[in-house]
């Protein structure tokens, strides 16, 4: 039986997110395919800065080619993102979840703590550097969407094979009516850009609500921006809601909303689709595009541009038999991506 | 709420007991109301220097507060070698053991380093290492007095032993006491079951040997029976689960547990929390901070297979004797409990 170290990087204390999701879910799929599975996950942390190196480092320091005291090799390590990949193995696979973004694309964004003095410049240049020289060494990279691949790319000049994954237990998902509502969850943060839904609704026309769910530092400024925009009434916050509720709140939108800026991959598509449901993003949102075909299985649309969206808004209100259209592809898109399908990926280069 | 974080190394595909005491004390922290969260670093040592690099990403990583938060982590409890080799404003050491191939272990068959030149650097490098990365914690307790000692003979530095525990804590019971010894532990060279299993052809009282676990010695174990002819009077059992080991315990005469310089050792509390004496060696380490000869188990030579089986026909022969030393261990392992450690453990906490 073939033996398999995951490795990610752990945030001590900070409740379980997207990332330590795609772990389990890689692990229980390897597991389910006859492959004896450990984890190695080792504490990352930014801050203060010199410790994005110095965690890469840590990384680099281990070796996990043997079963320690055994002797026996453990015959491929699948990294998932910075600085896990940093680790030396003689099999070592890639399948990219991200990289450090604040030192890529995010680099010069409101969404970065670089700035431009010549000490972050050169921090940034070295992760570049660790990067390029450590994913190099891999002996296969895959990357968990096009978006991500088309960045190491464009920044690292590797080639990685984008690998879809689906969410977690799809199974749960089902689809209801499509109701007088546009649904979203997410993390309220600045990149999830949940404000631009807000500033859509007072250009609407139908009598579409918002139902907004999630938690998060950006929270309070969206409560406080529907409320000047005297939206209040047609936009609902919800915080978190659990499971059930969040099955419930899919099943009977009319369409979901989905546009952060320049996203990784993005569950929530993935989540909409399951239900049914077409998605709007935005043109510059990233890995969703991957996904939502403009006019297919979800509208675009611009960012810069509320009444845009409103507009979008308003027309699946009055063509719900569209929305329905939209939602069915969608489904079909969606369902097409299963964990076994990455395992055969993954695997394949394990001799 | 103070935020706790449990440092401990890792060995990929494999388990053990360490990881037991990380799990207890784990939730023993958060029954007492602290926010805890766990960090594993795996620990390589084949070849040599991993054993130093190994420690090196200890030293890198960073668990000082919640990135990106003014949310301060206010201790780290390190435990198994090179976990305490990390940097923390509020290190507490909790020390299970050392890399023992460099300590005690050295000059025995249990270690390979030897007196070359590299072995000798790389001897010195683990040793300084570990006085200088213990020698930073605020407190420094170890698992057990001989954990203790070494700690004090080799890097002079001063420890409170503190005991804890063993894994299924309040479900021992005690069922009797029947004609069998049983013991349990990895079958490998530094339990020394083959001990029990050359003594068993002295035995004159008909007792009986149960034995379980596995491990590489397992084989080597049953082929020795086999050849002193007591095969019939040994049983193997491999692999127990929890309710069988309980059960086996609760019927057992006595239990057996000789290991060459034990650490602390489960087996020990086990078979006192389940009213059991326990036979053990006068090299055994560990076991004897808990085993008095003649008040709580029986003490013997490891290098005369006799002595142990006269141990072991006088519990058979002698009334109420099994029972009383067992009752004594019981009333001397009862008081050992995880709110004790908790309390231990937390009060260098600002």
């Amino acid at each position: 039986m073939k033996r398999i170290v995951v490795c990610s990087a752990e945030t001590p204390f900070i409740p379980v997110g997207g990332a330590e999701m795609m772990t389990q879910g890689l692990v229980r799929a390897l597991g389910e395919r006859g492959f004896r599975v450990d984890t190695v996950g080792l504490p990352f942390t930014d801050d203060p800065r010199p410790n994005v190196l110095r965690s890469a480092m840590a990384w680099r320091m281990l070796n996990l080619d043997h079963v320690p005291g055994h002797g026996q090799p453990i015959d491929a390590a699948i990294c998932l993102q910075y600085p896990s990949y940093v680790l030396r193995h003689p099999r070592k696979i890639v399948w990219l979840m991200h990289q450090h973004r604040s030192a890529y694309d995010l680099a010069g964004t409101p969404y970065s703590d670089f700035s431009d003095s010549p000490t972050d410049k050169a921090t940034i240049d070295m992760i570049r550097r660790v990067d390029t020289q450590t994913l190099g060494e891999a002996r296969a990279v895959y990357a968990i969407s096009r978006t991500v691949a088309d960045r190491l790319q464009r920044y690292n000049g590797l080639r990685a094979a984008p690998l879809y994954q689906p969410p977690p237990r799809t199974e749960r998902y089902r689809s209801g009516d499509y109701g007088d509502y546009v649904f979203v969850v997410s993390r309220q943060d600045p990149q999830k850009r949940i404000d631009l839904l807000v500033k859509a609704m007072p250009h609407t026309r139908s009598g579409i609500r918002a139902v907004i769910g999630g938690t998060g530092p950006s929270l309070e400024a969206n409560k406080a921006l529907a409320a000047e925009l005297d939206v209040a009434d047609r936009v609902e916050f919800l915080g978190f809601v659990d499971e059930a509720r969040l099955i419930d709140l899919y099943a009977n939108a009319l369409a979901v909303f989905y546009a952060p800026f320049d996203e990784d991959y993005g569950f929530v598509t993935l989540e909409g689709f399951l239900s049914r449901k077409p998605v709007l993003t935005a043109r510059d949102s990233g890995g969703t595009l991957e996904f939502v075909r403009d006019g297919q299985t979800g509208l675009v649309f611009d960012a810069a541009d509320p009444a845009g969206l409103a507009r979008r808004l308003d027309d699946l209100m009055a063509d719900k038999e569209r929305a329905r259209r939209m939602g069915e592809a969608g489904y079909r898109r969606a369902a097409s991506i299963t964990w076994d399908a990455v395992v055969d990926a993954l695997t394949e280069s394990i001799p | 709420m103070k935020r706790i974080v449990v440092c401990n190394s890792q060995v990929p595909f494999v388990d053990g007991g360490a990881e037991i005491l990380a799990d207890g004390l784990r939730r023993a922290l958060l029954r007492r109301g602290y926010d805890v969260a766990t960090a594993r670093l795996p620990l390589a040592v084949e070849p040599r220097i991993e054993v130093i690099r190994s420690a090196l990403a200890w030293r890198l990583t960073d668990l000082v507060k919640i990135p990106g938060r003014p949310m301060p982590i206010d201790a780290a409890i390190c435990l198994k070698y090179p976990s305490y080799v990390l940097r923390h404003p509020c290190k507490i050491v909790w020390l299970v053991h050392q890399y023992r191939q460099v300590y005690e272990l050295l000059g025995t068959r249990y270690s390979d380093l030897g007196d070359s030149v590299d072995d000798q650097a790389f001897i010195e490098m683990v040793r300084r290492l570990d006085t200088q990365s213990l020698g930073e914690a605020r407190a420094l307790y170890t698992i057990s007095r001989n954990v203790a000692e070494r700690l004090e003979r080799y890097n002079g530095l001063r420890a409170t032993p503190l005991y804890h525990p063993p894994q299924y804590e309040d479900r021992y019971r005690c069922e009797g006491y029947g004609d069998t010894i049983f013991t349990v532990s990895r079958q490998d060279p530094l339990k020394r079951v083959d001990l029990l299993i050359k003594a068993m052809p002295f035995t004159r009282s008909g007792i009986r040997a149960v034995i379980a676990g596995v491990g590489p010695e397992l084989e080597a174990n049953k082929a020795l029976a086999a050849r002193l002819g007591v095969a019939e009077r040994i049983e193997f059992v491999g692999y127990v689960d929890e309710a069988q080991l309980i059960d086996l315990y609760s019927r057992a005469l006595a239990v057996y547990y000789a290991p060459f310089d034990e650490d602390y050792g489960y087996v020990t509390l086990e078979a006192f929390l389940s009213g059991k004496a326990v036979v053990t060696a006068r090299d055994s380490g560990g076991t004897l901070e808990f085993v008095k000869d003649g008040e709580t188990g029986l003490v013997f030579d490891a290098q005369e297979p006799a002595s142990l089986a006269a141990a072991l026909d006088r519990l058979m022969t002698t009334t109420g004797q099994a029972q009383a030393l067992g009752e004594a261990g019981y009333r001397a392992a009862v008081g050992i409990t995880w709110d004790r450690v908790v309390d231990a453990l937390t009060e260098p906490i600002p």
